[in-house]
């Protein structure tokens, strides 16, 4: 009979030959494995960010979608768009700036002959032109987008002036939130880190940076691209450079307010563009579970909000008062199921009475069914 | 004279000349670090010769040395083969190095915090060479050092070589087998993954139900160094796993070695009259030396096992490592590790305190007292029948135990939430969701229906879509005519919407030939819509790809079905068998929709884990 153990043990020089083999087969098969590490640890490395940006995916849609936009491009009056060329800095003047910049230095290159000359300033002419026409292109594109975006400085981090790098500037951002933007948008960016009182870990924020990076477009951003974003960046003035301004505004007494009204004419278009752009109303009044619904204000005003005995005790009567007085005393009446203090409490301060009567104006054409 | 004002290794030289002078030298060291072999004695040991000088200085490092007077100078012939004892006291031992070894390499990259820990996992994965591959020996070495402990208790079991004088010998080994099981368990969480964490809670909630409840809640925070499992539990387990518990195994493995010194290998019951322990006496043509038969065989052997581990571990195993822990989300399916299994299972039988506490101490209490118990002298089998009875019993009984822990066993959940979870699961246990491994480039954007695959005939397929799209435009069938009905489309896009899914309309197509594998997935779906049709009535399922980037997609799979009257978890049918539906105050059936979705890049390379 076959028998393994007396072939390969009994005898102590058979046991030696294969403890030696054995040894010699491990180190072939270590430095075998030990050669291809390099790329089993690269291949690693790119399924696993791959896998990042999944589960970043997911992370975006269920906390970022509602204020960002399922598709990252921004919602409108809430918060800006990070799916755009211009997170990610794309100039779409850069090859025409390369070449003026070009120009320009041969023009001012001694050696440059006369006749070259006329050529290079026909040819810088050409490019203000063209630089122009792409630029007036975009600004009439985005007219009527909220932000501001300048095609001519395209990055967002260099208009913040900001030191680092991306990733660092979107994970600094989710960490931190935003505090301080509560006071150009309807509501701050929150503190995502748990590290800052946040819901996330440190790294569910790095897959998050994955999965926001993975917008980049690199060179291939088409205007297109820009133009489909719908919210671009506010930026907050620089309070050193605030004037006093010499327009007067309503101030906090309703009843005053809707007596000096009476000389002015609303103009429903330009109240929309306030409610839905500066003012940011839009912002909260879309979603039902943060502000009572814009489409409808007027009706609802009139038959039930006047109906409500606590509105009676205040001595409103009538639709403009209520309006009014909501907007420069929101807590005076909080709509039930809503909390009083959500709603900014200054704009008693930054109305003019133009601005206020075109806002009512507005919300007087928003009488259609209640949803 | 000399040329140092002492005696000195110049002097040899000058005396005897360079080559004898280095040969002696050489000699005089490896006979101290041998504790007594020169080179002459190992060449003739090596060859297989008789030792030529007297004493024989082969049992010289066994008296002098510090690393073999553990090891006895001789065997029985009859102990050195595989059978009876299949190497596996010697193999216990070859893993507690082994995995001290692959252990310290894993340590010197390895930082026990939350907030790192994972990311130290990753680290070793794709930056440091050799780190998979030692990380998986010592993933692997763990799993088969259990096993390995295990089979060797069972085997000292069954050849009775627990009794008199043995019994402590056992004791040690019941105690040896937990710890390891213990150690086992404690490196279980150090990836800090979901696995880890969620196989270590079922095992530590455990302790918590110690009563009285003031000791369960007590020891339950010791362990966990808090009311959940955080940063302190992760540095406590680790300082177990590193610490307590190898210094532990250590103190005890050399009892247990000392004893087989003291008491001999305990040879085959049949080679000895009953009742007599002849270990120790070994006549002159049964010895075999330890040097260099067994010396020789053992480092043979740690060659062919460490080979047959690297084997595995490069071709055939992987470590596990599943997404980064999340005390917030339970995944289905959770176990304890599999040596554990057991004690899950009896905590379905109900009591925790009974069946988590005082079975599993009873348990283990009972292996420890049992050579006190069985005193009977006899090793034969013959003699030992209600033994062996009993050994079996409680072999089987922890098997059954054992399957009864698994997930599949006891656990129900609802049958939509296991067709769409078998679709999706993220890769755990050896399995994932059947999306996940289809080629990226299969899969194409669209709509797709099971309705595709409920009709016999594939020629039919086409016209089966239309008729389903079609279906979508109207309002269920018991509400059709009602003036404000809702068509199922808008129900299915209402509900998408709050799925973080705005879709402005629904147009489904067949599934385009260039994506077989979908095909096959949505096949699949379909087929396993009809196998839960009681509890899913009139189900149809939909799989909806969507680009999210350029390199990213979404896949929802969506179920919708009419309701059923399910009681203590199975389905109520009426007079004609028929399922019962729930039905609003209006008498209709009510419909239900559920979805789970995942997102696939192109690069994540789902592939089925090796050996799965």
């Amino acid at each position: 009979m076959f028998n393994l153990q007396r072939l390969l043990v009994e005898k102590i020089e058979h046991r030696i030959l294969v403890g030696t083999v054995s040894f010699l087969a491990i180190m072939a098969i270590v430095g075998w494995i030990a050669i291809n590490e390099g790329g089993r640890m690269a291949a690693f490395e790119r399924q696993y960010s791959a896998r990042s940006i999944e589960r970043g995916a997911g992370l975006f849609a269920n906390n970022c979608s509602t204020c960002h936009g399922v598709d990252g491009r921004g919602v409108v009056g809430r918060a800006p768009g990070l799916n755009s060329p211009y997170l990610f800095g794309h100039d779409f003047l850069a090859e025409l700036n390369a070449e003026q910049a070009q120009l320009e230095s041969e023009r001012n290159n001694a050696s440059t002959t006369a006749e070259r000359l006329t050529e290079i300033e026909a040819r810088l002419t050409e490019i203000e032109a063209e630089k122009q026409v792409i630029i007036n292109q975009i600004n009439t594109a985005l007219a009527n987008t909220g932000g501001s975006y300048n095609p001519e400085n395209p990055s967002r981090l260099t208009n913040l002036g900001w030191g680092g790098g991306l990733y660092n500037f979107v994970y600094t951002t989710l960490v931190h939130g935003r505090p301080t933007s509560s006071a150009y948008w309807p509501q701050p960016m929150a503190a995502w880190a748990q590290t800052a009182g946040g819901p996330l870990r440190n790294d569910q924020l790095a897959d998050l940076t994955n999965y926001i990076l993975n917008w980049d477009k690199g060179d291939d951003w088409t205007l297109e691209d820009l133009y489909a974003v719908r919210q671009f960046p506010i930026v907050p003035a620089d309070p050193t450079t605030i004037v006093a301004s010499d327009v007067e505004t309503v101030g906090t007494d309703a009843a005053a307010i809707v007596a000096e009204l009476g000389n002015y004419q609303g103009d429903p278009q330009n109240g929309m563009a306030l409610y839905t752009g500066a003012l940011a109303c839009a912002g909260c009044h879309l979603n039902a579970s943060v502000a009572p619904l814009t489409e409808g204000t007027w009706t609802r005003v009139n038959e039930a909000r006047l109906a409500d005995p606590a509105v009676q005790a205040l001595g409103i009567t009538d639709g403009v008062h209520y309006l009014v007085d909501s907007i420069v005393a929101p807590n005076d009446y909080v709509v039930s199921g809503y909390p009083a203090g959500i709603m900014p409490q200054n704009f008693g301060d930054r109305l003019s009475y133009q601005d206020m009567a075109d806002l009512i104006a507005y919300l007087q054409s928003q009488d259609g069914p209640a949803q | 004279m000399s040329v140092l004002p002492f005696p000195s290794f110049l002097d040899d030289i000058k005396e005897k000349g360079l080559k004898r002078a280095v040969f002696e030298g050489v000699n005089e060291v490896v006979e101290r670090l041998t504790a007594g072999m020169n080179l002459q004695d190992i060449r003739e040991a090596l060859r297989g010769e008789a030792p030529t000088r007297k004493p024989n200085p082969r049992l010289q490092p066994h008296a002098d040395g510090f690393w073999l007077h553990m090891r006895p100078s001789y065997f029985h012939k009859s102990v050195t083969g595989v059978y009876p004892e299949f190497r596996l006291g010697w193999l216990s031992t070859y893993f507690v190095f082994f995995e001290t070894i692959t252990g310290i390499f894993l340590m010197v990259f390895y930082t026990p915090s939350p907030d790192v820990a994972y990311a130290n996992m990753l680290a070793i994965m794709s930056n440091v060479p050799l780190g998979q591959f030692v990380r998986d020996l010592h993933r692997l070495g763990a799993e088969a050092m259990v096993l390995i402990v295990t089979l060797h208790m069972l085997r000292t079991f069954f050849t009775a070589s627990y009794k008199k004088p043995r019994q402590f010998t056992w004791a040690t080994g019941v105690i040896l087998v937990f710890l390891t099981y213990f150690l086992s368990f404690s490196g279980y969480l150090l990836p800090w993954d979901q696995l880890a964490l969620w196989a270590v809670t079922i095992g530590a909630s455990m302790f918590e139900a110690t009563p009285p409840e003031i000791v369960g809640t007590n020891l339950n925070l010791l362990l966990r160094g808090g009311p959940e499992m955080g940063a302190n539990g992760l540095l406590r387990f680790y300082l177990l796993h590193v610490l307590a518990v190898p210094a532990l195994l250590f103190v005890f493995t050399g009892v247990h070695y000392y004893k087989v010194i003291v008491h001999g290998h305990s040879l085959p019951p049949k080679e000895e009259n009953i009742g007599e322990d002849t270990a120790k006496r070994v006549p002159l043509d049964k010895r075999v030396y330890f040097i260099p038969d067994i010396l020789t065989s053992e480092i043979m052997w740690i060659g062919v096992t460490t080979l047959i581990l690297v084997i595995l571990v490069t071709w055939f195993f992987h470590a596990p490592l599943e997404s980064h822990a999340d005390p917030q989300i339970t995944p289905l399916g959770t176990t304890a590790p599999w040596y554990f299994l057991w004690i899950q299972g009896a905590l379905k039988l109900g009591d925790k305190v009974l069946w988590g506490i005082i079975f599993p101490t009873v348990y283990v209490g009972f292996l420890l007292v049992w050579p006190y118990i069985d005193t009977a002298p006899s090793r034969r089998w013959a003699h030992r029948r209600l033994q062996m009875t009993i050994g079996f019993l409680i072999m089987s009984f922890t098997v059954v135990l054992s399957y009864m822990g698994l997930a599949e066993f006891g656990v129900v959940n609802s049958a939509d939430i296991t067709v769409m979870h078998h679709m999706t699961m993220e890769p755990a246990h050896n399995h994932m969701g059947t999306l996940r491994p289809i080629p990226f480039e299969q899969l194409q954007a669209g709509m797709y229906t099971t309705r595709e695959f409920a009709v016999e005939d594939a020629a039919e397929a086409q016209s089966a879509v239309a008729a389903f799209n079609a279906e979508l435009e109207l309002p269920p069938p018991w509400l059709q005519g009602q003036a404000d009905a809702q068509p199922v489309g808008e129900m299915v896009l209402a509900y998408l919407d709050t799925q973080h899914l705005p879709l402005t309309r629904l147009n489904f197509t067949t599934v385009p030939s260039a994506s077989p594998e979908l095909r096959e997935v949505v096949e699949e779906f379909e087929h396993e819509l009809e196998l839960k049709e009681t509890e899913l009535h009139n189900a149809w399922g939909v799989v909806i790809i969507t680009d999210v980037q350029e390199n990213l997609k979404r896949i929802d799979v969506m179920i919708l079905w009419e309701d059923v009257v399910i009681e203590n978890g199975k389905v109520v049918f009426d007079a004609e068998g028929e399922p019962v539906l729930n039905r609003d105050e209006n008498g209709n059936p009510i419909i239900r929709m559920n979805s789970q979705h995942i997102y696939i890049h192109r690069d994540s390379q789902y592939f089925a884990a090796p050996g799965a």
